[in-house]
């Protein structure tokens, strides 16, 4: 595309700079402190945050927490990808566009309505009284359920539409072949929609297990003290003990975890084909 | 003719360059900034001459910019709770405070003249602890309500990493028959209740929402968010336990070696004054420490206001909070937390 090499570098010049001077370095310096004691060079920050049993439960909790959030959303994904690519295209737009809707509205709004509808006089309350399932509200406000479905809620469209754009190139004929074939829809999702969706399932994975661990707003606003995950965790650490040093190790075990996330999926996707 | 148009030039330009250089560099508590420019920031301008940067934000970013600019200060006055202060003057960081500099020190209440000893800050506002509560499915009569079957699963606790934590604990402490000093035994009595507990919240605004939905029923609170409930259409209460109120004060100080020493003494003492005193009290911003403010009974009854109210306030002393908020945290995270 370019006459040569040279003018490709230029154009790509300024953006490696901003991206290297205002993003690389900074974080570079920050997380270089997480190996920082007194002067010298330790990985002592690191042994200190995991020897804390409260620590070691925050950090499962957001292990938990990701994987079932990125789990279930992949679960429901396939679901309203599959649906949604086999709607007539006019249809097709109005319910993508439906999906895509919430990203539009803020976080912190989608939250707070979490609060009203999981409360003692919410709707799903409501719902279990109604239906005789308990003779009293039951608490789901502050609890990890709670947490659980406000990270869901938040990053579920960002599945269906990883999952959708994989599932829009799988060829038309494909699956009818398999049916015909004789093979049931539980082989033909494992066989056929599977192998030919695994970047989508890569890409929506990555982006809704990082989403999870690395949310603040949500945790804070449904979890609060009582359900602490590193990013709650990280805020306190700086805002409450001034504590750089502890802040600095969850950010490091943070981007550690969602490098370590994209690496698993891409080996599951990899192992598969 | 030449010259002199010259030396005028000069002159005025030196003047100009004075005038701009006279500027204050104060850190403050963000809220209310709009009625605080009103009531304070503006009149001292237009006073002194001078120029006023405010900058806001909670007390550990404020403390950490003084401390890691301790060589060179970029801020030249500041306002702090009492343990803050004192852990800034037990660092050396902050300057002591020369009573016969402010014009207004005599009419402060007593416990707001040396808050923490040595001159080193002086309180400019008081705030009262209680606890709010729906007047129509509970009653509150003392601390130890907090933790009784009346509330159970429905009342909410300030987080021990907040102000509000330790004058809490101290009061259900008190309600045990403890004194209020050694918090162990109350920490582990939330411990084995946290399940009963909703929520340990960090900022009483996060209350509103929840008490409104009958979420909570009960929550200790300052007295500076009362206000909140107190407009709402809902049966709020502010209680009057039998223990008594707890309180606390924030203080001014200011950073050691600013060189900006004299203006910063004259807003203190402006803001110490009884005009702007008053004028802060009637705007609901703080609730004054000048024992000379007078406000109507409206004011008054969403204020700390009063000589005997601030008398009687169970006051934490600040030592007590630097000696022991670490072993705190580190129980409350074991026992309550988990």
């Amino acid at each position: 595309m370019f006459m040569n090499k040279k003018e490709g570098l230029i154009l790509a010049l300024p953006a490696a700079l901003f991206a290297t001077l205002l993003f690389l370095l900074p974080v570079m310096i920050l997380l270089s402190e997480a190996f920082r004691i007194d002067g010298s060079w330790s990985l002592q920050g690191y042994v200190d945050f995991f020897a804390k049993p409260l620590n070691q439960v925050v950090f499962l909790r957001t292990l938990k927490l990701g994987v079932l959030v990125a789990g279930t959303a992949a679960v429901i994904g396939y679901a309203a990808a599959f649906c949604i690519v086999n709607l007539p295209a006019k249809s097709r737009g109005r319910v993508f566009g439906l999906v895509v809707l919430p990203l539009m509205i803020s976080p912190v709004a989608r939250t707070y309505a979490w609060i009203v509808i999981l409360g003692r006089t919410g709707i799903v309350n409501d719902v279990i009284l109604g239906l005789g399932l308990s003779d009293t509200p039951v608490r789901l406000l502050f609890t990890e359920t709670a947490v659980f479905l406000g990270l869901l809620q938040l990053f579920l469209p960002l599945m269906i539409i990883s999952l959708v754009s994989a599932m829009e190139n799988i060829p038309r004929d494909v699956i009818p072949a398999a049916r015909v074939l004789g093979a049931s829809w539980l082989q033909v999702f494992f066989r056929v929609i599977l192998p030919l969706t695994k970047e989508g399932l890569v890409v929506g994975g990555t982006l809704v297990f990082t989403g999870a661990l690395t949310a603040y707003i949500t945790p804070a606003i449904l979890g609060g003290s009582k359900v602490l995950m590193l990013e709650t965790l990280l805020y306190q650490r700086v805002n409450v003990a001034n504590d750089f040093v502890s802040a600095s190790v969850i950010a490091m075990i943070l981007m550690v975890m969602s490098f370590s996330a994209n690496l698993v999926l891409k080996r599951i996707a990899s192992a598969r084909s | 003719m030449k010259t002199s148009i010259s030396t005028a030039a000069l002159l005025c330009a030196i003047a100009g360059m004075a005038h701009a250089e006279k500027t204050l560099t104060i850190s403050v508590y963000s809220f209310a900034q709009d009625a605080y420019k009103e009531a304070l920031y503006d009149p001292f301008e237009e006073l002194c001459g001078c120029t006023l940067v405010v900058e806001t934000g909670n007390s550990v970013e404020r403390m950490a910019k003084i401390e890691a600019n301790a060589a060179d200060p970029v801020i030249d006055m500041a306002v702090l709770s009492t343990q803050d202060a004192l852990g800034l003057a037990q660092k050396g960081l902050i300057a002591p405070i020369d009573p016969a500099t402010l014009t207004n020190f005599d009419k402060l209440y007593a416990s707001a003249q040396d808050p923490i000893g040595g001159h080193m800050a002086v309180g400019y506002t008081y705030y009262a602890s209680s606890i709010v509560y729906r007047s129509d499915l509970v009653t509150i009569e003392s601390w130890g309500d907090l933790l009784g079957e009346a509330v159970k699963g429905r009342v909410a606790l300030p987080n021990i990493t907040g102000t509000q934590g330790p004058l809490t604990l101290m009061m259900l402490d008190k309600a045990a028959g403890g004194t209020g000093e050694d918090l162990s035994g109350t920490i582990s009595a939330i411990g084995a209740k946290a399940d009963d507990i909703v929520t340990f919240y960090s900022r009483s605004s996060e209350l509103t929402q929840l008490m409104s939905q009958e979420e909570v029923i009960a929550a200790p609170i300052g007295r500076f968010a009362w206000g909140h409930f107190k407009q709402s259409d809902l049966p709020f209460a502010w209680a009057e336990p039998k223990e008594g109120q707890a309180g606390g004060m924030n203080v001014m100080v200011m950073t050691k070696d600013n060189g900006n020493e004299e203006l910063a003494l004259q807003f203190m003492d402006y803001w110490l004054s009884t005009e702007v005193q008053t004028r802060v009290a009637e705007a609901l911003i703080d609730s004054p420490a000048n024992k000379e403010v007078t406000v109507s009974d409206e004011v008054a009854e969403n204020l700390t206001y009063g000589a005997d109210l601030i008398n009687a306030l169970n006051i934490m002393p600040a030592q007590t909070v630097i000696d022991n908020r670490e072993a705190w945290v580190e129980q409350w995270n074991a026992d309550v937390i988990r």
